[in-house]
């Protein structure tokens, strides 16, 4: 008994850590910053050099199940044609730190890059310092293949004044009079009924798709005012992700889980109180 | 912050230490209860031990300063191996498990749903499960020492939903990526 005792014990602690309270900010989590994910895009890119098709696969709230978080990225390491993942946010449930390690031991299982966007439960508890931390900035933008994706923080009940709208405009311009072959908005949640303009803005700014999560299942939608498009992926279940094709002057979505299928769009109308609003609005 | 309604709940638990066959005051840190955390509590119908306590972080690198109070409860086997070390008796209590209940006070926390939330938005940040294994080194018949490993509620969770993703990814049965040490004295009065 007393050996069974000894050995238990010795197991246990060698393989624990001294953690001060589950809310601790250090969290261990190599290799999964923004900034190096772009940097092997961009190398990855310069290899290749200038194609006609690529895939990008879009992966949303794995928060809690980090297991089959696993399985899908392992499955989409066999697809050749997707270059790189777009994660749309909350990773954790609570914020903690344990959370976004058990992500980050599933993300390092990737062959592709993936890029991250903060979502509303990472934000909890002291998640955002933890994002800074391990991921990196809440904003930002890149250039693949001549398009342009814009990452933005769009959780308003965690954080003051998002989304910012001038620097979502910024992005999507031209630079040296270069036009992008797409423009593309990326961030947790679609774009909230309450934000009144809001996706008129991103239209006018010029994006012609936007991706999210959030929502728990696909979805596909654009309100009947502006026709912006809108594609939510399902929350990640073993595995559910969604793929944008992207070809010059084209783009296309699919609902994945082990095989894809192509999703359509549906036109809604804006809430009527949200319209009374606007109307308001453009009276004043 | 709800800290009034956790005031009486400590206050009716050190009540309840009157009715209990010991009292006991315990220190302890890491295992997620804080960087130092004391608690009061009773022995009750000989096996079961119930406590109170205050715990507390200084602001580090790693973590914000923030103090937290606890309910905890503790089952301890009575099974006991007794050895001698320069003519001094120890007793060593290896099975012992528990649980805390755990509330952080911070301002990025919360118990209440803040109103800026729709109802049922988020479950409280601020409360915490905690289940722990405790071996109880005893230096004599009122004072002892212990290590602590805690997983906490999350990490129970994950576990058992996924037990392959921890056990591939994770040493020890994938425990390592669930489980946390600290280390405590107590001592009964």
């Amino acid at each position: 008994m007393k050996n069974i005792f000894f050995l238990l014990f010795a197991v246990l602690l060698a393989g624990c850590e001294y953690e001060i309270s589950p809310w601790q900010t250090d969290a261990h989590c190599p290799g999964v910053s923004v900034e190096e994910n772009l940097a092997k895009l961009a190398a990855f890119e310069q290899s290749i050099g200038k194609v006609d098709f690529y895939q990008v696969a879009i992966i949303g709230d794995p928060q809690q199940y980090p297991g089959s978080f696993e399985n899908t990225i392992e499955h989409v390491n066999t697809l050749d044609d997707v270059h790189f993942v777009l994660l749309v946010g909350d990773l954790a449930e609570t914020g903690i730190k344990a959370e976004f390690e058990w992500m980050c031991k599933a993300m390092s299982k990737s062959n592709k890059p993936i890029i991250s966007v903060i979502g509303n439960h990472d934000s909890l508890s002291f998640g955002k310092d933890i994002w800074l931390d391990v991921f990196g900035p809440y904003d930002f933008a890149f250039t693949y293949q001549d398009s342009r994706f814009v990452a933005y923080n769009d959780n308003k009940y965690e954080f003051d004044n998002v989304p910012d709208r001038d620097w979502l405009a910024e992005q999507a311009a031209p630079v040296d009079g270069q036009e992008w072959d797409h423009v593309i908005g990326v961030s947790h949640i679609p774009p909230w009924e309450a934000d009144v303009g809001f996706d008129t803005h991103l239209k006018d700014s010029g994006y012609e798709l936007t991706l999210h999560g959030h929502e728990s299942s696909f979805d596909y939608w654009q309100w009947e005012d502006d026709l912006l498009p809108h594609y939510i992926t399902t929350q990640n279940r073993d595995p559910g992700f969604g793929i944008l094709s992207v070809y010059p002057g084209v783009l296309e979505l699919d609902d994945c889980s082990r095989d894809c299928e192509k999703t359509i769009p549906r036109t809604v109308p804006k809430p009527k109180s949200l319209l009374l609003l606007v109307e308001e609005e453009e009276q004043d | 912050m709800t800290i009034q309604r956790i005031a009486i709940l400590l206050l009716l638990t050190f009540g309840q230490v009157q009715g209990a066959n010991a009292v006991f005051m315990d220190l302890q840190s890491g295992s997620l209860m804080g960087m130092v955390h004391a608690s009061v509590g009773g022995t009750f119908a000989d096996n079961h031990h119930v406590s109170a306590g205050v715990g507390y972080v200084p602001k580090l690198d790693n973590h914000e300063e923030m103090s937290m109070v606890s309910l905890r409860y503790r089952y301890q086997n009575p099974y006991q191996f007794n050895f001698s070390v320069k003519d001094r008796d120890f007793g060593i209590s290896p099975v012992n498990f528990g649980m805390a209940v755990l509330v952080g006070s911070h301002k990025d926390l919360f118990v209440e749903l803040p109103d800026k939330y729709p109802s049922g938005y988020y479950n409280p940040t601020a409360i915490r499960l905690i289940f722990n294994y405790q071996s109880i080194l005893h230096l004599s018949e009122k004072t002892e020492v212990y290590f602590d490993i805690s997983v906490l509620d999350v990490g129970l969770i994950s576990y058992v939903r996924e037990p392959e993703f921890f056990m591939d990814n994770y040493d020890y049965l994938g425990l390592e990526g669930i489980t946390n040490w600290g280390f405590g004295m107590r001592h009964q009065f």
